[in-house]
Parts: C-alpha cells; sequence; structure tokens
C-alpha cells in the first residue's frame, strides 16, 4: 500500500488534490463576489468590508496562506498535467475532433491550461493593483482605514483595467464551466442522474460568476465617477 | 441497387516504431455503401498488391463483428469513426458520401508504440490486468456457485463494465492519452462483486501504479473515452477508481 | 497409428473419478521442474495455460493475436450448459450426456461426452468465483434460459456476451499467473511446426509476426488450443484470423485428423452482400420463435418484399414442417434455405438469402413486444445492413459456424503422438456429427481447467524424456529449415493472383460442394479441383512484402496453403462417409422427409486421417476407432 502521501502524488491523487483546492477556490471566490457587490451598499460599506477583512490580523494571514497554498497547487498540478499530456503522446493526430454525445470537450475543457495561466498573471497583478495599491486613508467609525472604493472606481475608469478585468473574468467563467463539473467528478461525485444536472449548475454558476465580476468594471467605465447604483 | 462512391483516402503509412511516417494518398472507386470500413481497406490493399509497388496497408483486426477489440482506427480525427458505439469493423460506408476525403491514423500514445502503418502495440493494457485485474481463485477451489448471491442490480452494472473489449479507443481519443477509463472498468467490474472484495485494495493500488507507470497521461474529466466506447462505458468507473484508490491508501495508513 | 480410446472401464458414471484415481501424480516441488507449452489463448489454451501454472509447471502460452484476450472464444453469444438443476426441472448430468450425445447423431465417444458432462457443473462455480456476471434473478441467484436440443433450462448467460465474460475469466487467470512469473507469454506468435523427439512432442517452431524471426520452444508436452477451422470455407462466423496451421501442422508430423466433413453450418446470419465480403455475422437462432421465414413463389418476382402478396409467398418450412414450422433445428433449416435458392427463389441482389419476416409477429404483439425481444438484434442488423427489420423482412442465409472435427484424441485428449495433447475445438472429442447450442464454451473450459491439468499431469509422471535434449537437437534444426523454407517458397512464387482471391476460391468450392449438403459426385468434383487450385496457387500466387518484418499477407498465405490441404481431406472424409449423419448430410442418404439418415451398422466409428503426403493429390491413410454404445441406445432423429 502507498502511504497517504505518496498516494497524492500519483495520478489520481493529484486528481483528488486538483478537486479540492478547486472546490477550495470556488468557494473564495462565491465569498470574493459578495464582498465585491457591497460597492452598491451604503457608501461606506465596501471599506468597512475590507476593513473588516485587513483586522482580522493572523487569522487573515492564516487564510491567505491557505489560499496560496490552494493556488499554487491547483496551478502546478494543472501544469504538469499539460506537461504529462505532451509526454504521453509525443506525436499527435494530424486530424482530431471530438465525438460528441456525452464527450464533455468544450471551449472551456480544452482551454483550461490557457484560461488557468491567464488567471494566474491575473492574480500577481489583481493583487498588486488593490492589495498593495496606494490608496487615501479615511477614518471610518472612528479608526483609519484604506480608501479601497475609491481605488477600485479610479481604476475600472482606466479602459485598459476596465476591459482587461472584463475579458479576464469571461476566461474565470470559461475555466469553471468545466471547472466545476470536475471538480466534483474528480472528487468520485459522478452519479447516472445527478451528475448532468452538477454539470448545467456548474455552467450557470461560472456564467453568474463571470457576470458578477465583471459587471463591476463594466458599470463603473460606462456609468462614470457617479454611477447612479453606488452612493456617495 | 447498392450505391458506389469514389472515396479518396489519406493513411498513414510508417515502417516500423522508430521510423518516421507520413499520410500516403489513395483514391478508391466502386466503394459500394454496404462495405465494412475495413473490407473497404481490404479491397485497397488487393490493388496494391496487384499494382506490386508498394506492400499493402497492415492494420489489426480479427472478428469484424465488434467484440475482440483487434480493430484500431482514428477516422477522421475520432477513434472508431463517427458512429457511437461502433467498433471500426462495424462501420459501413453508406455513413459516407461520394468524394469524400478520409483521413485513417493510428491509436496514438507513447504506451502504444507503432509497430507498422496503422498497427500498435498495445501490451500496456495486458501489464494493467497483470498487475491485479483478476480474483486470486485457483481452478477447483470455487464454491457452489449459488453459495454467493449477488444482488441483480449490482451483477447488472458490473456486467456494464465487464464489457470493456480492450481496444484502447479511450485512450487514443483522450487529449491527455489517459487510460482510466480501461483501468477504471476493469476495477468497477471486479471491486463490486462479492468476488472481487478482498483484493479490492491491492487491486486498485496495483493496477492504477501500472497504469502509470506504463506512460498513459492525467485524466482531466473530458469524458472523450466515453463519447468513442464502442460498449459506452461511463467515466463514472473512473470517479470509483479515485475513490477505491484514495480509500485504499486511507486504509493503509489505519494499518 | 494407435487410435486406443484408452477409456477406463467400469460404469459410464465411475470412469472420470476411477481414472482420477489411477493416474500418476508429479509431486509438487517436481512440477517446476517441468516446461509445458500451450498453444492458443481461447477458452480451452487459456484455462489450460492458468491452471497448469497455478499446479507449479512453467507454462509457455503462444498466440497470433495482439493480446490473450482477444482469442475468437470471445465471439460466442449465447451461453454456456450445465447440469445445476437449479429451476428444478428434472436435469441431470445423465440428461445433458444424453441430449449431447444424440444432438451429436450418435457419432461421438460416450465416455468423453459423458465427463463433459460431468465437468459441467464445476465450471460455472469456477467462473463464477471469477467474477463472471452471469445473468441473475431479482433473488441474487443465478438466472438459466433454455436452448435448442434441450427440455430443460440448462443455460448459463451473460447477456449476448457469454463467450466474452468467460474468456475474459479464463484471461485474467492467465494474466496473473503471467505476474507470477508462471506463464511466459508470447503474443503476436504463430505456431508453424510440431518437433517430435523419439516419438514424443517435445517442442514447437514459431514466427514471431512482428520481427518474422523463425524461434524454438522445447518443453515436457504440449498442448494444442488452436480452434477450428470453419474459415476453409473463406466466408464464416470465424474470426478472420481463425486458421488451421498449427493443428494441420500436427498433422503432417503424424497426429490423425478425425471427422474432418463435420461441419456445422448456422441457418441466421446476415447474409453475402457482395465480392469484397470479408466475414459473416451470426444473428441470434431466437429471432426464429417469432420470425416467419419466406422466399417469393416464383423465382422472377423482383417486386419489394412489402409489395408481394400473401398468395405469392413461399412459406417454405412451414409447409414441409407442418409440427416445427420455423423453429426446425439448425441443420434442417440451413438446408431447406440451401434448397429453395438452389431453386432460383432466393432474393437480395446475390441470391442468397431468404426472408425472416417480423411483420405478423409486430401486427400481433405490437412493435414494443418485438422491441423488447429483439431490439438489439434488429438494431445490428440495421447497422450492418442498412436495413430496417421493424419496416421489411430481414435476409438471413445459413453460414458455416463451428467445425466439431478435429484432431484426433483419447480420453486424456492426448493425439497419438505421445506429449501432444489437443483441447476445444481443435480436437474431435465430444460433439459427434453436431454440436448443441451452448456446449463449445462448455467443452473448452472442461478440457482447459478440469481435464488437461491432470492428463498432462499423468503424462509427465509415467514419461522418462531425455533430458540432454537441447533446442540444439537436429529435429529442432530440421523444423525450422521447414518453417522457413515454406515461408520463402510463399515468397519466391512471385505470381499474379492475391492470397485473397485463392481464399476466395476454395471457399466456393467448399460451400457449393461440401456444404450443407453433399453427394458423391459434387465430392469428386471439389477434390479435383481443390487439387487444380492448389497446384495453381503454388505456381501463381503473389504474397507482396519480405519474411523479416510485420506482414498479415504473409501470414494469410501460410494458413490458406494449408486450408487449400485441408479442404480436399475434408471432401475426401466426406466422400468416405457413405451416410449422414447430424450435419453431414449426403443427399443420397435422407428419410422420407429429408432428415440425416445413418448407418450405425458401417458407419459408426470416428475416420482419423493419416497424412502421407502432397503429390499433386493429397495422400492420406483412414483409420478407424468404432464408437461402442454400452450406455446409450441408437435411434433415428425425427423433428416433423
Amino acid at each position: 500500500m502507498p502511504s497517504f502521501l505518496d498516494a497524492l502524488k500519483s495520478q489520481v491523487g493529484r486528481k483528488i488534490l486538483t478537486g479540492i483546492t478547486g472546490i477550495g477556490l470556488i468557494i473564495f471566490i462565491i465569498f470574493h463576489l459578495i464582498g465585491n457587490l457591497t460597492l452598491f451598499g451604503d457608501a461606506q460599506a465596501f471599506n468597512e468590508y475590507t476593513y473588516a477583512l485587513e483586522s482580522l490580523g493572523w487569522i487573515l494571514y492564516v487564510l491567505e496562506a491557505g489560499l496560496a497554498i490552494a493556488f499554487l497547487l491547483h496551478a502546478y498540478i494543472g501544469i504538469s498535467i499539460w506537461w504529462n499530456r505532451r509526454q504521453a503522446r509525443p506525436e499527435g493526430y494530424v486530424k482530431y475532433q471530438s465525438k460528441g454525445g456525452p464527450s464533455k470537450q468544450t471551449w472551456a475543457s480544452k482551454t483550461m491550461i490557457f484560461t488557468g495561466i491567464v488567471l494566474l498573471v491575473f492574480l500577481v497583478i489583481h493583487i498588486d493593483t488593490f492589495k498593495f495599491g496606494a490608496t487615501d486613508t479615511i477614518m471610518l467609525n472612528g479608526h483609519e482605514a484604506r480608501d479601497l472604493k475609491d481605488l477600485v472606481i479610479a481604476t475600472f475608469q482606466q479602459p485598459l483595467y476596465a476591459f482587461g478585468y472584463t475579458a479576464v473574468m469571461i476566461l474565470l467563467g470559461l475555466h469553471l464551466g468545466h471547472g466545476f463539473w470536475s471538480a466534483f467528478t474528480s472528487l468520485t461525485m459522478k452519479h447516472k442522474e445527478y451528475s448532468s444536472v452538477i454539470y448545467t449548475v456548474g455552467v450557470i454558476f461560472a456564467i453568474l460568476m463571470a457576470v458578477g465580476f465583471l459587471f463591476i468594471p463594466l458599470y463603473i467605465y460606462f456609468a462614470g465617477p457617479d454611477a447612479a447604483l453606488i452612493s456617495y | 441497387m447498392s450505391k458506389e462512391m469514389t472515396i479518396h483516402l489519406k493513411i498513414w503509412r510508417q515502417d516500423g516504431p522508430d521510423q518516421p511516417g507520413e499520410l500516403v494518398d489513395y483514391t478508391l472507386d466502386n466503394v459500394n455503401e454496404h462495405m465494412s470500413f475495413l473490407e473497404m481497406l481490404d479491397v485497397l490493399n488487393e490493388q496494391i498488391v496487384a499494382k506490386g509497388e508498394e506492400e499493402p496497408v497492415e492494420f489489426d483486426y480479427d472478428c469484424r463483428e465488434g467484440i475482440c477489440g483487434s480493430c484500431n482506427l482514428v477516422i477522421n480525427g475520432q477513434a472508431h469513426g463517427p458512429k457511437a458505439m461502433t467498433c471500426s469493423c462495424q462501420l459501413h460506408m453508406r455513413n459516407y458520401e461520394d468524394g469524400d476525403t478520409i483521413v485513417v491514423e493510428p491509436f496514438r500514445a507513447k504506451a502504444f508504440p507503432v509497430i507498422k502503418d496503422l498497427v500498435v502495440d498495445r501490451s500496456a493494457f495486458d501489464r494493467i490486468i497483470e498487475a491485479g485485474g483478476y480474483v486470486s481463485v485457483k481452478t477447483g477451489s470455487a464454491p457452489e456457485a449459488n453459495s454467493i448471491p449477488v444482488e441483480k442490480s449490482t451483477a447488472d452494472t458490473a456486467f456494464d463494465y465487464a464489457t470493456c473489449i480492450g481496444c484502447g479507443a479511450c485512450v487514443a481519443a483522450c487529449p491527455n492519452g489517459s487510460a482510466s477509463l480501461f483501468t477504471g472498468a476493469k476495477l468497477a467490474h471486479l471491486n463490486r462483486l462479492p468476488q472481487g472484495k478482498p483484493e479490492k485494495d491491492e487491486r486498485t493500488v496495483a493496477m492504477v501504479e501500472q497504469m502509470e507507470e506504463e506512460g498513459f497521461g492525467d485524466c482531466s474529466n473530458y469524458a472523450e473515452c466515453e463519447a468513442v466506447c464502442p460498449k459506452g462505458i461511463s467515466i463514472s468507473a473512473i470517479a470509483e477508481m479515485r475513490r477505491n484508490y484514495m480509500s485504499a491508501a486511507f486504509a493503509g495508513e489505519e494499518a | 497409428m494407435n487410435l486406443d480410446p484408452k477409456v477406463p472401464s467400469g460404469p459410464l458414471k465411475d470412469k472420470w473419478s476411477k481414472h482420477l484415481n489411477d493416474i500418476q501424480l508429479v509431486a509438487p516441488n517436481n512440477k517446476r521442474k517441468h516446461d509445458i507449452i500451450v498453444v492458443g489463448t481461447g477458452l480451452a489454451g487459456g484455462s489450460a495455460a492458468a491452471s497448469l501454472a497455478e499446479l507449479g509447471y512453467n507454462v509457455k502460452s503462444f498466440c497470433i493475436q495482439d493480446s490473450a484476450r482477444r482469442a475468437h472464444s470471445i465471439a460466442a453469444q449465447g451461453g454456456i450448459n450445465a447440469a445445476k438443476n437449479y429451476p428444478n426441472d428434472g436435469d441431470t448430468v445423465w440428461r445433458l450426456f444424453y441430449d449431447t450425445i444424440k444432438g451429436g447423431d450418435y457419432r461421438s465417444r460416450e465416455s468423453n461426452t459423458y465427463r463433459l458432462a460431468q465437468n459441467s457443473n464445476e465450471i460455472i462455480d469456477q467462473a463464477v468465483a471469477q467474477g463472471v456476471p452471469f445473468a441473475r434473478e431479482y433473488g441474487g441467484l443465478l438466472a438459466n434460459r433454455s436452448f435448442g436440443g434441450a427440455q430443460v433450462s440448462r443455460t448459463f448467460y451473460a447477456r449476448g456476451q457469454t463467450g466474452q465474460q468467460l474468456m475474459l475469466g479464463a484471461y485474467q487467470a492467465m494474466m496473473r499467473q503471467v505476474h507470477e512469473g508462471k506463464i511466459e507469454m508470447h503474443t503476436r506468435h504463430e505456431m508453424l511446426d510440431l518437433v517430435k523427439i523419439d516419438g514424443k512432442a517435445r517442442g514447437i517452431i514459431t514466427r514471431d509476426l512482428v520481427s518474422g524471426e523463425i524461434q524454438r520452444w522445447m518443453a515436457d508436452a504440449v498442448v494444442l488450443a488452436s480452434g477450428g477451422y470453419g474459415n476453409a470455407f473463406y466466408l464464416s462466423t470465424n474470426a478472420k484470423n481463425s486458421n488451421v496451421t498449427a493443428a494441420w501442422r500436427c498433422h503432417k508430423r503424424g497426429a490423425g485428423f478425425a471427422n474432418p466433413c463435420y461441419v456445422q453450418i448456422h441457418p441466421t446470419c446476415i447474409p453475402v452482400s457482395g465480392d469484397y465480403q470479408s466475414k459473416l455475422t451470426l444473428m441470434s437462432e431466437s429471432l426464429r420463435n417469432d420470425g416467419r421465414v419466406w422466399v417469393p413463389e416464383d423465382k422472377d418476382d423482383d417486386r419489394h418484399p412489402n409489395d408481394i402478396p400473401e398468395e405469392d409467398r413461399y412459406y417454405y418450412l412451414e409447409e414441409k414442417y407442418p409440427a416445427f414450422g420455423n423453429l426446425v433445428p439448425r441443420d434442417v433449416a440451413s438446408r431447406n434455405a440451401k434448397l429453395v435458392c438452389d431453386d432460383g427463389m432466393g432474393v437480395g441482389p446475390t441470391g442468397r438469402a431468404v426472408y425472416l419476416d417480423f411483420a405478423d409477429a409486430i401486427e400481433r404483439d405490437g412493435r414494443d413486444t418485438i422491441s423488447d425481444k429483439y431490439g438489439n438484434l434488429f438494431e445490428m442488423y440495421e447497422n450492418i445492413t442498412g436495413e430496417n427489420p421493424y419496416e421489411e423482412p430481414m435476409k438471413i442465409f445459413p453460414a458455416v459456424h463451428y467445425t466439431m472435427g478435429g484432431l484426433w484424441v483419447d480420453y486424456n485428449l492426448q493425439s497419438n503422438i505421445p506429449g501432444l495433447f489437443v483441447a476445444g475445438e481443435a480436437n474431435f472429442s465430444d460433439h459427434g456429427a453436431n454440436r448443441l447450442g451452448a456446449s463449445a464454451l462448455m467443452q473448452g473450459l472442461s478440457d482447459g481447467y478440469f481435464i488437461i491439468p491432470y492428463t498432462v499431469g499423468n503424462y509427465i509422471a509415467s514419461n522418462e524424456l531425455d533430458d540432454d535434449v537441447t533446442k540444439g537437437h537436429e529435429a529442432f534444426d530440421e523444423a525450422a529449415e521447414n518453417a522457413q523454407n515454406h515461408i520463402d517458397e510463399l515468397l519466391n512464387v512471385d505470381g499474379d493472383k492475391s492470397v485473397v482471391e485463392f481464399h476466395r476460391e476454395l471457399g466456393q468450392i467448399m460451400w457449393d460442394k461440401v456444404g450443407i449438403s453433399r453427394n458423391e459426385e459434387g465430392l469428386k468434383e471439389a477434390i479435383s479441383e481443390i487439387q487444380d487450385l492448389r497446384e495453381e496457387f503454388w505456381n501463381n500466387v503473389r504474397v507482396p512484402g519480405e519474411s523479416s518484418n510485420y506482414n498479415k499477407y504473409l501470414e494469410f498465405a501460410g494458413r490458406v496453403a494449408d486450408f487449400l490441404e485441408l479442404g480436399e481431406l475434408m471432401a475426401k472424409d466426406a466422400l468416405h462417409r457413405d451416410e449422414s449423419c447430424g450435419c453431414h448430410l449426403r443427399a443420397e442418404h435422407q428419410t422420407e422427409e429429408g432428415e440425416a439418415l445413418r448407418n450405425d451398422e458401417d458407419y459408426s466409428y470416428v475416420a482419423a486421417w493419416e497424412y502421407q503426403g502432397v503429390n499433386g493429390e493429397l495422400q492420406e491413410e483412414l483409420h478407424k476407432e468404432d464408437l461402442e454404445f454400452d450406455f446409450v441406445e441408437l435411434k433415428q432423429r425425427s423433428y416433423k
């Protein structure tokens, strides 16, 4: 018998890890989106939310470390699977096409490595822009806080950011379109009837997430600084 | 009257495992719609032999009724051609139109090296079975057959997985060149039967490890394998394999 | 030729256990000192190799396919018989034995057939323990169905893929022994000769089908399980690579070939659609339960079958056999299909087909009921022919399916060459002149699991073999050279006619004159036509490519060369057997109802042929093993 650690290093184990980290990241982005939507709440709701997060202290570091590990592991395994496929079929087909039917070979599934790498690069820029971006300091309920809301609105006034983010969020949708269902299957949750339901739920979820995330930059860009949905 | 067609073929020709291969063009007139795809290749070979300029196209086949698993062609980029749940040998030319061009390639995977033309070596599959794809029961030591009742639904599901013909289309069609459906199907057949339970953990671990050692790629849940499988085996087999493998590793740690 | 069947004395039911008590054993620690070659990995070869290896022998296993799992046993559809009596319908070992020997028209050896019935139950136990997913009842116990030639339900089945499932059980058992290091597996290897030293089988010569290398293998005993020879007819339900070469080369080394003319023809196959046809596909016989067989009364009637009114149709089986109608046995159905086609009433583009019509059944029971029963078969038919059997009648025609003849063996399944054992369809032993449905799988596994392991051990224990023999022995040299020369000769002819054309022509002669119905004149013509064709073959065959690599045309050339000799022997055997029995129908010998008319007085024997040489004509000497029936009474079969 392999040790549990060795088992995790096997093809099966790695796929399980991809599924677990994938589900973890899915949960993360759900919260992320809910958090983002506070932009449309009270004037200071967004800043209060970010302040609350930052004041978690060491707990935040633990969460961030966990997220970082999940991201890196997910990316590392994804890249190694892509590398392995080149080893497993050194000479490719001259002509190749999917047979359709039960096949899940779609734009989404075939571009996982591409969308994944774009998301990884995006992540670095995203953290740099917002987590480490320069902000004004404001007073919030008696203590100092970063005016992230202002940074967000300012950033998405710029066409590069607004449309760049939008494009990446479409790719995120594609990644989730296959990833959601795939994670369940990797975690051995495959069922005669429910699997197609999971697939459909996955696609709907992917669309919701993509639309949810890309709505913010696009809205801010087109609606301008005094957008009706955002209170100041 | 049956329809006659002209068919243009681009067939992969390769002299040996280490030689480079290429697509070679052939044109066949008078292809009868009732011919099977392999019968069309027979006719092509007869023409090649009659001309005497080159060697006939080598391809594997035997039963020609879709059960032995010998035939293995990638036809226009699809393992076993366009029809669902059909082997290359059961694909008939009536599925094509006069003037069609068809590309024929071998099953491609590092673990399936080309022997010649369209013939590949699939012994990696034998080695996966060798690693544990059996119930260890010596001849003569079996108990009375009805002493082990098996729920009908369990027996039926085991049968669904046991119908695998070992053709390798799952590997050929998988973008990653994974053998997970083949390995998973045998595990899903044996692991769920009471006869197969005692060796479930060892079997699962051994077969999964052998599969990896043979150089097959990872499974990314594309399900293309299920789409090309001539027996329509579900990728649920793969999910089950993962479950059984991880639980075997857990059980190993406990002890 | 010594044809002593070595049947143990005593009552029928005690013979096998008495024999097991008497045979000699090899001590466990000595078994590893003995090598055994097994040729073929089907049900018989696979089960024999696995069982011998489990006992501790070193087994070398050979097959021509790229994997042991692809042997042609995989294609068997129907089921496997056993006398379990699970349905409580009164089945016994005796009844299974009796049905089998009667079905074989009293041309098999009582003792062997009885042992087959005795072993049947253990086969089911073994297969179930291996995880073979047989059909089950809702209570979780095994299900049975009925099959032709029996009044009890004794057939175990795994949907329409029983052969595949049993085959995979045997293959997996083999692979386990490969893993243990007890079986050395050689796939894509073809046996080309038998090596005899001091009169005993001591090895084989093979060709590595990938590299073309001629190789030598030595052993203490050789088990041949290389299948049947139905492909002598070119078109048959056999797999394309099924061939007689291994058995025929043993025959040329002195092994008797028994009853070569016993060939079973299956009535419900998909007809030939054109010259390019490469093989025939069987459709389950169960279709005749609801389908009505007919042809147009007027042979020039070229209307679509749906436009031919009732009064212009000839329901020949219903008219000739009012009691059994469309459900007459296989041989009767086949023969009558040929008769109407010979009279010009056949349908389809080739005129070699009859209609099997479900219109009445669909009207009576509804399309859904028919679809429940035969949906899969209808789909398969439509896939192959492009015609929808719900809308228009199926076309069917008989096809060669199984060969009851084979190398002669005694009670130990040993040929007349000591050390050469023959199992499964390759031997002649259990089915007489006709095999009942669901008996082939039973015989292959009985031979391999439960007979060969004991009798080969007995041979090894009771024979002193010369330990100094090596693969450099002159007998090996001679056989290897012989094999290489044969290949070189084939390549050197360099004529203009392809191997396939010769095979097709041979098949046509065999089908027309040594097929469903035979007569003296036709058989004599066949013999001379085959001789001419053989001569033409050796002067005008074109075998492309080289001998030193993968070359399927070369493989086929060798096999067709052997079929060209065997075909003549089949015709000779059919000609000499001046009676009808089972599948062998001599037109001269029929009852008034057109049934096979046996002549027990003169032909109650096994005809074992000894090869003497080929000199324009195939020279064979006939030897007879008289069949003694001490326990059953011989009767005339009747299906009216």
